[in-house]
């Protein structure tokens, strides 16, 4: 606990730390992880697809050097694939092998009444938790040293769903008939992520912090850019940067994120680029837009978008 | 600071954001976390915990830039005061106001002035109509008319200096005036726009649709989906009450086949509530329009109480649309229909008769007795056939005929209006005018006979 409140001490240094795994971010971000920390509260995090929403989880729990647990959610998912299951096919084996033993407890003499009676004082052993099947949710109340559990994509559950993991975010225990109720030995980072597919109830919104990741200015993707490709030449490093935020202006089936411009970058650097110009983006689209359809929007608009992209940064 | 937050509260709900108390709360606990040195980190960390959605992060910025402004109101008022040093400072010790005024202690007004409007209450201000009044009582806290009297004194001693100084006070008084008025006004933004949403939605459940402005569609918009949602969420929910019943005996042995035969998972019969199929016949002719627009629009919302809908118009003949509300966005479908562009419809004089005929003859299979059919007109036929046998084939062969007339059952059956004479055939007859009534016609459309 002590390590982890030292790092947490500061937003700033919040922001330190996660620079040291990799991952740039902006003030917004630092304090919403910051305040989840000290408030003990999950982290909603909404945003268009490919700003790194799953990526703030995993670096996370790089950052606080705790396991990472993560849920993916879609549609149908339930109680027993989030939470936990009991293993049947133990369960049925156990018994088969254990005829025998069945046989000497119960004895043989006596009634059906007696037996039932006798066996009422054993049935808790086939429900015990060596016969629990433990799944992400369990699993994170059950991390010794506190995890990082990552709900991934949560508004693809159903509604049902998301009443049920309310009971879940808010008491970190669970009941589970059979044993009695588990609470967090530690309590869990909760981050989910929802690419907004519909609108999640207010009731769970309350219960979170809410983290809104956009696209990040120009300034921030340059130096997340810097951070994964260190040798780009400082002029293509502009020049892309503000290409593909002219870019993310048009109406495309599917904006460039920030993973993809970091493939271009790292592309343009095998393809030792100095700067950027017509030819060479036009050749390099593919590595960015990822539909046929998009790519001919760009290329209509090419010289414009480049030359655009060339002045801005002159 | 507590103070200061709760006012941005109010304000962020005055402007639509919902927050709980246990979201303030939260807020008050973050700000007590990162403190108040980081402009940035204070707004993070409010946004964080104020403003749960994309859209409410937008009104947050705003406000919080608006709340959060000192700079705005001080500068025109230095122009007024710089204006008055030019000609004298004075001396003489001047009471209240008036010595931050010849001082120039601009932090010191924004601060008078922000105790006076605490003592007025002006956050509990509501309507325009109150912006006079509260610019006046906190004037008044601010002792001006002390002021007043005190430039009155200085203009009657009649010495240059004096009337120098005199003609300075006024100067900054007229100033202050105007910054409190700005300041009331700008308070009347934060604080009262969510009464005057409340008070427009209240006065738009009632109003008649035909008399609806159209500035007011965007919002009749947002109250249709929000009662779209409320109506899906409670009849989805009763529906799925309805499935918890009986054991489904079969079901559960097949579904416990792999476990050799032991019983471990249940399997419940199922009750299922029926989703009407829907067909709905328009009159859109010019004093319908806006009725069959917002009724579409709910309809087509209601895809969990309702399970089909296909859409016929009519005004002089009959026609299908139901490919529009396919192919496009309900809302760019309404608008379409509004413009009639792309439509093969003849907009003469409403003729119920041949729209009848004209359904009868070529879309009747499109009812069956499942189908729940509902007509949405006036039924003024303008002395035409009102082919009521036609409309008594349709009722026979559906489930259910619902008859929605926008006019007040008073009128029904005067003049041109076929409409008792329809009534007999119809199993529901409804007024639908207004919102409330739209909502009524969902209650009816799942309620089973």
């Amino acid at each position: 606990m002590t390590d982890q409140t030292g790092k947490f001490e500061t937003v700033d240094k919040v922001n330190e730390g996660f620079k040291s795994t990799g991952y740039i971010c902006s003030t917004d971000i630092a304090t919403t992880v910051y305040l989840a920390f000290h408030l003990g509260k999950p982290v909603l995090v909404e945003g268009p697809a490919g700003v790194g929403k799953t990526e703030l989880a995993k670096k996370a729990a790089l950052f606080m050097d705790v396991p990472l647990i993560r849920l993916q959610c879609y549609e149908g998912l339930d109680e027993s694939k989030a939470l936990y299951e009991w293993k049947y096919g133990k369960q049925l084996l156990y018994s088969q092998l254990l005829r025998d033993k069945l046989d000497q407890v119960i004895d043989k003499e006596s009634d059906l009444g007696e037996s039932i009676r006798t066996l009422h004082r054993y049935e808790d052993i086939f429900f015990s938790p060596q016969f629990l099947e433990p799944r992400p949710l369990l699993k994170a109340l059950q991390e010794e040293r506190g995890a990082v559990l990552l709900i991934d994509e949560v508004d693809k559950a159903d509604e049902e769903f998301e009443a049920f993991l309310l009971e879940i975010l808010s008491d970190f225990q669970v009941s589970i008939p059979e044993i009695g109720t588990v609470s967090a030995r530690k309590r869990p980072y909760v981050f989910l992520t929802s690419n907004s597919t519909r609108e999640l109830s207010e009731a769970l919104k309350r219960r979170c912090l809410h983290l809104f990741i956009p696209f990040p200015a120009p300034d921030l993707e340059r130096e997340i850019v810097r951070h994964h490709v260190p040798h780009i030449p400082d002029l293509l490093e502009r020049q892309l940067v503000m290409f593909i935020h002219e870019v993310r202006k048009l109406e495309l089936k599917k904006v460039p994120s920030i993973s993809e411009t970091i493939d271009w970058a790292r592309a343009l650097i095998l393809l030792h680029a100095e700067g950027l110009d017509r030819d060479l983006t036009r050749k390099t689209l593919n590595t960015f837009l990822k539909f046929e359809e998009d790519i001919r929007t760009v290329d209509e608009k090419l010289f414009l978008l480049v030359d655009k992209a060339l002045k801005e940064t002159a | 600071m507590d103070r200061v937050l709760n006012y941005f509260i109010v304000s962020l709900r005055g402007a639509g954001v919902p927050v709980s108390v246990s979201e303030s709360i939260d807020a008050a606990q973050a700000l007590a976390i990162t403190g108040y040195g980081n402009r940035q980190v204070v707004k993070s960390s409010l946004a964080a915990t104020l403003a749960k959605s994309a859209a409410e992060k937008e009104i947050f910025d705003d406000c919080f830039e608006r709340f959060f402004s000192f700079q705005a109101q001080t500068t025109a008022f230095a122009a007024g005061q710089e204006n008055g040093e030019e000609q004298q400072p004075g001396d003489m010790p001047i009471p209240g106001i008036g010595g931050m005024i010849r001082d120039g202690d601009l932090g010191g007004i924004a601060l008078a002035v922000r105790d006076a409007a605490r003592t007025a209450d002006l956050q509990s201000i509501r309507f325009f109509t109150q912006r006079g009044m509260f610019t006046a009582r906190i004037l008044q806290a601010l002792n001006l008319d002390q002021l007043d009297r005190f430039v009155a004194d200085l203009y009657r001693e009649g010495s240059t200096g004096a009337s120098a100084a005199a003609r300075q006070l006024e100067q900054g008084r007229d100033a202050l005036i105007d910054m409190v008025r700005r300041f009331v006004e700008e308070q009347y933004d934060i604080f009262a726009r969510e009464s005057t949403e409340r008070i427009i939605e209240r006065y738009l459940w009632d109003v008649r649709l035909t008399e609806l402005e159209e500035r007011h569609y965007e919002r009749m918009h947002f109250l249709i989906r929000k009662l779209v949602k409320r109506m899906n969420e409670r009849y989805s929910r009763r529906r799925r009450r309805a499935k918890r019943g009986a054991l489904d005996f079969k079901q559960t042995l097949r579904a416990n086949m792999h476990h050799g035969g032991l019983l471990f998972e249940t399997r419940w019969k199922k009750k299922r509530m029926n989703r009407p199929d829907v067909v709905i016949l328009c009159d859109v002719s010019r004093s319908m329009s806006t009725v069959v627009r917002f009724c579409l629009l709910m309809l087509y919302g209601l895809n969990e109480v309702v399970a089909r809908v296909r859409s016929f118009v009519f005004c002089s003949s009959l026609l299908e649309v139901s490919h529009i509300f396919e192919t496009c966005p309900v809302a760019e479908a309404v608008e379409r229909l509004r413009t009639g562009e792309g439509l093969d419809i003849h907009m003469g004089r409403t003729d119920y008769g041949s729209a009848f005929w004209d359904f009868t003859n070529r879309h009747l299979d499109a009812v069956t007795g499942k189908t729940t059919v509902i007509i949405l007109g006036d039924a003024r036929s303008n002395y035409g056939d009102p082919a009521d046998e036609l409309l008594k084939k349709i009722a026979e062969r559906c489930r259910r005929l619902i008859w929605l007339n926008p006019e007040t059952p008073a009128m029904w059956g005067t003049g041109d209006s076929e409409m008792k004479r329809y009534i007999r055939l119809c199993d529901v007859v409804m007024e639908c005018s207004t919102l409330r009534h739209l909502e009524r016609l969902v209650r009816v459309l799942v309620r089973i006979p």
